[in-house]
């Protein structure tokens, strides 16, 4: 709650008390030069009014879930978020899937094989993934993959001879599914592929280095000791007793995650032309589109907060010394 | 007395830049079934080491030499799937803290019953069964329930109840208790010695107790061996090494214990450290500390000799031994 | 090592950048795309320019920038996670919620907010970049100080009289230091990353400076000429990646838990 109120304040702040002219940013060169157009403008969106009016107006169709309407796309936010955050949902959860089961098993690894070879070239690897600039991967993988190889579509979310399938979930691999549609299933799935890895590239590494240490502590209790004595294989040993343990310290770098994703998507969407939150937000934030960086910031806190509040129920269910406290 | 586990010049090593650097040096020992057998020292004389070493579980980079025979089969040479096998199956282990020794996170069914599951492939079905059976026989009160709970929920010397029962479980014939009692108040301990005592007799067990704590040997061990700085100093049956004690450090530890009947006598402690693998002292590793050391003491490592009694020990000084030497 | 070795290179090259570069890095005198050749090892760009002396020139505005920004970052973040860890109450809970407000909006998109509204620009970017990095130091310092205060040995020396600013002077500051450089040199690894990506999306540096992500955004529209985009960006992954490194040796050696380890206790 206090969340959303000081996104709303902050970044109404952010776009009021600066030089930027949103008329002149918005209604472009020409128009601009015309002050009967500028007014006009003004007064359809309520610019005239004082500051804090406007802010209170603004909270009040908040509360009822009205975002307003975006000053770039003239529509209401509400269905411009609509109609973009399936597409970044898909790609979104695709990548943190492919972090979390690269990294996580990546992690384990270097934990246990920890200081030999394979653990000196998974550090390399790992701190690589979180120090390469994700624009560039992805041009680095648009250019060999789809311009010298083309083994992968360059960019969209489907061909665009496809029809996008019946809208269900508005993950079109998901509705393609449903749907029965297998072509359209194959073809997003090649869409997706690409900037779902290069989006993935980071959160991969971060995971990995957090498992590692997370399991190497682990490793230290006396009771993987007890269950190497009762005789258990060693990968039941890790994957069971070891990452169950180790799993709470690890989730919580993953709910974190969900941030550097979302910073991801700016940049993997625009090169990838993908019609997701990410786009969307960079138009917003260029045009000076208040009301669409307000909507954007909005979802994107509620995310935050319905994430964290997942990890905590995640918690409870993998620790029952939580459940009690 | 056919012995169960025959253990000959055991000796643990680790390989470090500056050579070998020695832990265990040399220890042999019997034990026979339904015996207990007392491992006794300070801590960091290589007690723990000497029996990780028998299941295997020594920290990556530990080297082992001599041979562990346990039914023709040498220990020490068991590796991967074999070694699993006899952990859990044939010889267990009950460890010193059980805070930390069980999964906090995990059911007490599920981490009593994964290796029946897995060693014997029993069912879901008849492993529950058999765990509540385990839990009666260490006298858990509710077993059903207690299945049903998390370490967290229960008492250290529950706790440590339920370790035994996990130990139980394969039916192995071999079980080592490391300081099973250290982490726990004295009236719980007498409990858990109690119980181990009882399993030992009931069911042809062969248990090695280790502990710093000459006392609970005394009241259970049948016989004992000490051990200092890696190597064994006096061993035998416990009626002589206790009641009798010869080596100087044994007497030491004797003459540190509380004496129920003589309250008013004062503790004499040990005087000094005990020494690490890191500094040991050549000859024998006591003499920096020990009252009798003679000049002989500083440079050769006294061999274990037998007495006619019955026990073994490694003291030049002592006069039976110089008289039995060579 | 590594880590040390490589970000004291880079260091190098951007302090001796006017030196060693073949060509001016604005100079439009050779062919254009020519790809990379012994007269220009890693080639020319769309309007001539030689990408290598354009790569060692943008050394010159990644690095410095990065580090004052890290530097300010710290100031601010800092001062604020000093002041509530060791004030506490009603500061504790304003600095904390602040924190946690700006953690819950991704950065990139808080930056981008920001610089639109102050205008495209490098120094706009940097301020943005600031803006929505100080939380971690906050929260690390913040945590550093609480800990130490409540630790035994504070605690002794408040019994033995000593004030409590003696306390934070003398106990806490040097355990706040080791993982403050720590954060520092993984922080600057990412205000790297930040910095370029806004100038990648034309918020950060304007066309004719040689920064590294702006010039990585040129590449993307000639894929034909891959080496105009590829190299700088390989020159932000080895930058990143020395800092990286150096932020996880340095943890390794600051770590206490390790430093016991590594004396084989």
């Amino acid at each position: 709650m206090f969340l959303c109120l000081g996104v709303s304040l902050m970044a109404f702040v952010l776009t009021h008390v600066v030089p930027g002219d949103v008329a002149v940013a918005n209604l472009g060169d020409r128009a601009s030069s015309d002050p009967v157009a500028v007014r006009l403008y003004r007064e359809h969106f309520g610019l005239d009014k004082p500051l804090p009016v406007q802010y209170a107006v603004y909270l009040g169709r908040l509360v009822h879930g009205d975002l307003g309407e975006s000053e770039q796309s003239r529509r209401a936010v509400r269905t411009d978020l609509a109609e973009y955050i399936p597409a970044t949902a898909e790609l979104a959860i695709t990548s943190m899937v492919l972090a979390c089961l690269l990294g996580i098993t990546l992690g384990v690894i270097a934990a246990v094989r920890r200081n030999r070879l394979s653990d000196q070239v998974l550090r390399v690897v790992s701190l690589g993934g979180m120090s390469t600039p994700q624009f560039w991967l992805a041009l680095v993988a648009l250019y060999v993959f789809f311009y010298r190889l083309s083994w992968v579509p360059g960019s969209g979310r489907l061909d665009a001879a496809v029809q996008p399938p019946p809208r269900l979930t508005g993950l079109f691999s998901v509705d393609a599914l449903a749907a029965g549609q297998l072509d359209v299933l194959v073809n997003s799935v090649q869409h997706l592929v690409l900037p779902a890895c290069v989006l993935a590239a980071f959160n991969m590494g971060l995971f990995t280095r957090f498992t590692r240490s997370a399991v190497l502590e682990v490793l230290e209790n006396d009771y993987v000791r007890t269950a190497r004595a009762k005789g258990l294989p060693e990968l039941t040993v890790v994957f069971r007793h070891v990452l169950r343990a180790a799993s709470p310290p690890i989730l919580t770098v993953v709910g974190l995650a969900f941030g550097n994703v979302m910073t991801g998507t700016v940049l993997v969407e625009n090169i990838f032309s993908w019609p997701g939150i990410g786009q969307y937000s960079y138009r917003s934030a260029t045009a000076l589109d208040l009301p669409a960086i307000v909507g954007v910031m909005l979802f994107v806190a509620i995310v935050y907060i319905l994430v964290n509040m997942v990890v905590d129920i995640l918690y409870g269910v993998i620790d029952p010394r939580v459940r009690l406290a | 007395m056919t012995s169960l586990l025959s253990v000959r010049d055991l000796r643990v090593w680790l390989d470090t830049a500056r050579g070998p650097l020695s832990i265990v040096d040399g220890v042999s020992f019997d034990i026979a079934a339904g015996q207990v057998f007392g491992l006794a020292g300070e801590s960091g004389s290589g007690k723990t080491i000497t029996t990780l070493a028998l299941l295997g579980l020594l920290p990556a980079g530990a080297r082992t030499g001599g041979s562990a025979m346990l039914d023709g089969r040498d220990l020490l040479a068991a590796r991967g799937a074999r070694m699993r096998r006899i952990r859990g199956r044939e010889v267990a282990m009950v460890f010193q803290d059980p805070m930390s020794s069980l999964h906090p996170m995990l059911t007490i069914e599920r981490q009593l019953t994964e290796h029946l599951r897995h060693q014997l492939g029993m069912g879901r079905r008849e492993a529950h069964g058999r765990a509540v059976e385990l839990l009666t026989e260490v006298r858990i009160p509710d077993p059903e329930a207690a299945l049903r709970g998390y370490p967290h929920q229960f008492s250290g010397g529950m706790r440590q109840r339920i370790q035994i029962a996990i130990g139980l479980a394969c039916e192995p014939r071999l079980l080592v208790a490391d300081e099973p009692t250290t982490a726990l108040d004295v009236t719980v301990q007498a409990g858990i010695l109690r119980l181990l005592h009882r399993l030992c007799r009931e069911k042809d067990l062969a248990v090695i107790l280790i502990t710093h704590d000459l006392g609970v040997l005394s009241a259970l061990a049948d016989t004992v061996t000490v051990m200092y700085a890696g190597r064994v100093v006096e061993s035998g049956p416990t009626a002589q090494v206790m009641g009798r004690a010869r080596h100087p450090y044994t007497r030491g530890l004797i003459d540190s214990l509380p004496h129920p009947e003589a309250a008013d006598r004062a503790l004499v402690p040990i005087a000094g450290d005990p020494a690490g693998p890191e500094s040991r002292p050549p000859g024998c590793a006591f003499h920096p500390r020990c009252r009798f050391s003679e000049p002989p003491c500083r440079t050769a490592v006294p061999p274990l000799v037998r007495i006619d009694d019955g026990r073994e020990m490694a003291c030049p000084v002592d006069p039976l031994v110089a008289s039995l030497a060579p | 090592m590594v880590g040390f070795v490589l970000a004291a290179s880079w260091l190098v090259i951007a302090l001796l950048a006017p030196w060693i570069s073949p060509y001016d890095p604005l100079a439009q005198g050779a062919g254009l795309y020519q790809s990379p050749s012994t007269g220009h090892i890693l080639g020319t760009d769309e309007l001539g320019r030689d990408v290598l002396s354009r790569l060692l020139w943008g050394a010159r505005i990644s690095i410095p920038l990065a580090m004052l920004l890290v530097g300010l970052a710290f100031t601010i973040g800092g001062t604020l996670g000093g002041l509530a860890g060791y004030l506490g109450g009603w500061v504790d809970e304003l600095v904390m919620r602040g924190a946690d407000f700006v953690f819950a909006v991704p950065t990139i998109l808080l930056a981008m907010a920001v610089v639109a509204a102050l205008g495209p620009g490098l120094l706009h970017a940097v301020l943005a970049v600031v803006l929505v990095s100080w939380p971690g130091h906050a929260r690390v310092v913040r945590g550093l100080v609480r800990t130490t205060m409540q630790s035994e040995y504070v605690a002794v020396g408040r019994l033995l009289g000593s004030p409590t600013h003696r306390a934070l002077a003398v106990d806490v500051l040097p355990n706040v230091a080791g993982p403050v450089i720590v954060l520092a040199a993984l922080e600057t690894g990412n205000a790297i990353l930040l910095l370029s990506a806004l100038s990648f999306l034309g918020l950060g540096a304007r066309p004719p400076a040689a920064e590294w992500g702006s010039m990585v955004s040129t590449g993307a529209q000639h894929f034909e000429a891959w080496w105009i985009g590829v190299f700088p960006g390989l020159a932000i992954v080895t930058v990143v990646l020395a800092f990286n490194f150096l932020g996880d040796s340095l943890r390794d050696a600051f770590d206490p838990k390790a430093i016991i380890k590594a004396r084989g206790a």
